[in-house]
């Protein structure tokens, strides 16, 4: 805008006290954000820098200095057991999010119908999300634990034999991501449920006037609105489901063999257990490659700052 | 007053009812399990496994929790402790930072911006380990000499649960979008008027911005009061600062030797293990329950307007 400035003093002042405030702004700003940015930079970027520079090396992290062994540690990702744990951390993530999220879209369908006590099912099936799933996960073992299980009392009672579900890598996998499930699913269940609310009314009406069926209206009216919310869901999902840990450690420990063992319990392992901490830079390192796509994604949308309102 | 029709219960509804009530159940039957084996003796819980009844109110499970000394009383603490700090701090952080993102005009705000918001491009677990050895190897504290070598820093020590995390990205984004959706007119206003930014914040934006902090505070509180992985990390050998999910989690794995049962003999006293997971659920869950509204609005928050 090249608006002249007339020679009278008014404007002049006014022109003064706008540089002012830009120089009040500046100023403000940076007291604010030095101490922010500070603090940033050492508990963000230098970790991450220090991190990448330690997943080339051979480090205890206890003493002495780490000594540089090139690929190695990132190459231990493509022997047994860590192809099998990534593996089943994908094959984890990837059922827990398809059921999930088909799960959620159903109930928040369902709850979208004119039912009494709407906020009743919405909090039952949200209330496992507040719990500690330290907690819940080491509780969940009482109702697999081998000899004095619940499922195993329940099986006894009605004269079947018990089954040792801790040997059994796939009742394993099944108990896990049904507990991951169990717990997740609340969340989306909100989120969809909101995105149908969002939903005028009258669009569904035009469709009845034209005679569209219940199936019509959910494939053709509601899914495509929907859309974007499913992306949000799927997004923060699969980033959630991929650092799966409590579930693993405390319901099935990794095993047997390794046959649940997921990334990020691998990764603890080797960093706090075998104090490995060049091994388990490393693996932290891959974990962030194969969810960069995601997490740029999520990323996109939040710095949108929209996602319903496509 | 919108008056509803009353629908007519037709084969269709009946099914979307048994559909709910069903599935509600199910995810229910956890906890409802885990709440009246709690209240259960050994006996009666192992005659009814499906769901135990107590014949009898059996409080004892949480009684022997005050009567025996159990730490509990000091995991709770540890966790309010962390919980009003991990509030108070990365609150203020989160008014002033949105502030200043939102309303301040000044050269490089795109780009520090950006530089914050790339940190949720990576997995948390990418600084925890570098994060732990900074702590581990802090120089001077812990034993450890001025090289950061000899003791074990600040691990298992207090500065370690609340040194990480005090800058909290998400609750940034969440206040400048915020603040966004504020009129100028109001700061513009008092400044006519000769305010200055701290009275602003204090007397104009703090009331506006009153249910995006309830809805803040409400979900740190139930994070912090969950948190088991950073305090696993760098504080299970030290069993006076557990935070309470760590410390209920430690010893229904070892087992509740406080009943007399020996370690090892993992959760043998399942009633006894039922009512410490009541104990660490229950709050949280009441807390939703109370305050359902800002917790729905919480969630959606996050979600449509960051």
């Amino acid at each position: 805008m090249a608006i002249t400035v007339p020679a009278s003093g008014a404007p002049a002042e006014r022109k003064r006290g706008l540089r002012g405030a830009r120089r009040r702004e500046t100023l403000e700003a940076w007291i604010i954000l030095t101490p922010i940015l500070l603090y940033f930079s050492i508990f963000f970027l230098f970790p991450v820098i220090a991190n990448f520079y330690i997943s080339f090396t051979r480090w205890n992290g206890i003493r002495g200095r780490p000594e540089w062994i090139g690929l190695t540690n990132y190459l231990r990702y493509f022997r047994p057991p860590y192809t099998m744990i990534i593996t089943n951390t994908l094959l984890f993530a990837g059922f827990v999010l398809v059921f999930q999220t088909a799960l959620a879209f159903l109930i928040a369908v369902l709850l979208n119908q004119e039912v009494r006590g709407r906020g009743l099912y919405r909090a039952l099936f949200y209330v496992p999300t507040l719990t500690a799933a330290a907690v819940t996960a080491q509780v969940a073992f009482a109702f697999i634990s081998p000899y004095d299980g619940v499922l195993n009392a329940a099986l006894k009672m009605l004269g079947q034999n018990i089954v040792i579900w801790t040997i059994n890598a796939n009742w394993m996998r099944a108990f896990i991501i049904i507990y991951s499930i169990w717990r997740g699913v609340g969340g989306p269940i909100v989120l969809f449920l909101a995105a149908l609310q969002g939903i005028h009314r009258e669009v569904y009406e035009a469709a009845m006037v034209d005679g569209a069926s219940g199936w019509d209206m959910l494939w053709y009216i509601t899914a495509p609105l929907l859309k974007p919310m499913v992306i949000f869901v799927m997004i923060t999902g699969m980033i959630g489901s991929f650092q799966i840990f409590e579930a693993v450690l405390l319901m099935s420990g990794g095993g047997p063999a390794n046959r649940t063992n997921v990334m990020l319990l691998q990764i603890y392992n080797d960093a706090f257990v075998n104090t490995n901490m060049g091994l388990a830079s490393a693996g932290s390192m891959v974990m962030a490659i194969l969810l960069l796509g995601f997490s740029i994604t999520n990323m996109r949308i939040m710095s949108r700052g929209q996602v319903a309102k496509d | 007053m919108q008056t509803k029709k009353k629908k007519p219960l037709t084969l269709g509804r009946a099914v979307i009812y048994a559909l709910l009530i069903g599935g509600s159940a199910l995810m229910s039957y956890p906890l409802l399990y885990a709440v009246m084996g709690s209240l259960t003796n050994m006996q009666d819980f192992l005659s009814s496994p499906l769901l135990p009844i107590p014949r009898t109110l059996y409080l004892e499970n949480y009684t022997v929790m005050v009567t025996a000394n159990f730490p509990i009383f000091t995991w709770i603490q540890n966790t309010l402790i962390r919980i009003a700090w991990y509030i108070t701090v990365p609150g203020i952080v989160a008014v002033f930072g949105g502030y200043a993102f939102a309303r301040l005009r000044f050269r490089g705000r795109e780009a520090v911006f950006t530089y914050l918001l790339s940190s949720m491009m990576l997995p948390g677990i990418v600084f925890w380990i570098p994060t732990y050895i900074m702590l581990a190897r802090f120089p001077g504290a812990g034993g450890n000499n001025w090289a950061g070598v000899g003791g074990s820093g600040f691990v298992n020590k207090w500065p370690a649960l609340l040194i990480p995390g005090l800058v909290n990205v998400y609750y940034i984004f969440l206040m400048r979008q915020t603040f966004y959706s504020i009129p100028e007119d109001f700061e513009e206003a008092a400044r006519i008027d000769g305010a200055n930014t701290l009275q602003i914040m204090r007397h104009v934006y703090l009331p506006m911005l009153k249910p995006v902090l309830t809805v803040m505070v409400l979900f740190q509180s139930v994070a912090m009061w969950n948190d088991y992985q950073w305090p696993l990390i760098v504080s299970v050998g030290n069993p006076r600062i557990h935070t309470l999910a760590l410390g209920v989690q430690r010893a229904l794995l070892s087992g509740a030797a406080l009943k007399g049962w020996p370690p090892g003999t993992a959760m043998t006293d399942y009633p006894f293990a039922f009512a410490l997971a009541v104990v660490a659920s229950l709050p949280t869950i009441l807390l939703f329950l109370w305050l359902q509204d800002y917790f729905v609005e919480g969630v959606q928050g996050f979600a449509l307007k960051g």
